[in-house]
């Protein structure tokens, strides 16, 4: 790469990584309303461990409980994936499975922009 | 507005003895018979009795190894499709009624339970899409058990036993709104064991009622039948008596199936 190349990706990377924060920063403003929205109990105790399984989906609120079970039949999807199955919003979509991954319920991975949720049923147990 | 096509359906009670495996295996059988490619399982870890039941011998593997992750599904179905008339093909999945494998089902932790929710959702994929089955149906243990809500939640639709007795009504109505309701389960009800269910009158009653206790469709009315008494277990009603009312019965219960009536 010659040093054209390079200085003209640089302000690339730049906006790369300042578009990510914003995204990263959307995505706790989401969880905020939705908390706002629904009361704190749903994240009053957030656990390190707590697997989805039926008897958590049970005691789960349910607009929580929509999503998971839709998460829970995919294996793993994106917010829009999972919007798509629910016909409710993707930022609704968004917020809720990002409370879920708060309360230990799922997990969460990144893959260049796009964020991917998960019950983690390999590793728990 | 019609929704998914039943594909995948739970026989679920409140109680015990409503005839939830009588309802599951003829079910299984009168689609079958239908020509459909049709799957057994039985998720009564509690009180296996497909076993005995289908008279089987030599099983290979166990639902319960499909369900520990010890083996393919595959592995655990078992071919009766030579037992039935018709075209169509009848495979049983079975739970090991051993003491041991029912002492062993009664100790798992709930995070054994939520891999097994995630094995039984995917044979949707295994046995739906890949295997072309047209359908399969899960016979569960009564009540609120781990595997029959796991089975609940992995189901299109769930077809409830009950009878008249009392604390079935009550328990039954509870398990409508607090478990079906929550997970958004279709449900059809059969009422079983159900007294001069022959007359008209007794009918137009009991689907009143049904009605104003249940809101939900109602899928039969199961007359107490003295001859399913008197086989002790050992007919396959819809295959063995084809002229029977209870084969007749089940006919009708599968053509509502079929139509996607109830939502």
């Amino acid at each position: 790469m010659n040093n054209e190349e390079a200085f003209g990706k640089k302000p690339l990377h730049v906006l790369e990584k300042i578009r990510e924060s914003l995204e990263r920063l959307n995505e706790k403003m989401e969880v905020m309303i939705e908390i706002q929205k629904h009361g704190r109990k749903d994240i009053m105790h957030p656990l390190t461990d707590a697997p989805v399984d039926v008897m958590t989906l049970l005691s789960m609120p349910d607009h929580l409980r929509k999503t998971a079970m839709t998460l829970c039949r995919c294996g793993r999807a994106t917010a829009e994936e999972i919007s798509v199955q629910t016909s409710r919003a993707r930022a609704v979509e968004s917020a809720y499975l990002n409370q879920l991954v708060i309360m230990g319920h799922l997990k969460k991975e990144r893959k260049g922009r796009k964020a991917y949720f998960y019950a983690d049923r390999e590793t728990q147990g | 507005m019609k929704t998914r096509m039943s594909k995948i359906i739970a026989v679920h009670s409140y109680k015990g003895g409503t005839g939830k495996t009588l309802l599951s295996v003829n079910l299984a059988a009168t689609l079958a018979k239908q020509g459909k490619k049709v799957c057994l399982f039985d998720l009564d870890f509690r009180a296996p009795s497909l076993f005995a039941i289908l008279k089987m011998e030599n099983v290979q593997s166990w639902l319960n190894d499909y369900l520990n992750g010890a083996c393919d599904i595959n592995k655990v179905l078992v071919d009766l499709s030579s037992t039935i008339s018709g075209n169509g093909k009848f495979f049983v999945g079975l739970a090991n009624p051993a003491t041991e494998a029912i002492r062993d089902m009664s100790a798992k932790d709930r995070k054994w339970e939520m891999r097994a929710l995630g094995r039984l959702l995917s044979l949707r994929n295994a046995l739906l899409n890949d295997g072309k089955f047209d359908y399969i149906i899960f016979d569960t243990s009564p009540g609120l058990q781990y595997s029959s809500i796991n089975a609940i939640v992995t189901a299109d639709l769930v077809v409830v036993a009950t009878t008249s007795d009392r604390s079935d009504v009550d328990g039954t109505r509870r398990m409508l709104r607090e478990l079906y309701n929550l997970f958004e389960k279709k449900t059809g009800l059969v009422i079983n064991k159900v007294l001069d269910a022959a007359s008209k009158s007794k009918r137009d009653e009991m689907d009143s009622k049904v009605k104003s206790i249940y809101q939900v469709p109602l899928l039969g009315l199961v007359p107490c039948f003295c001859d399913i008494l008197r086989a002790e277990g050992n007919l396959i009603f819809v295959r063995d008596k084809p002229d029977h009312p209870f084969t007749k019965l089940l006919d009708e219960m599968v053509k509502k199936i079929e139509a996607n009536d109830i939502n």
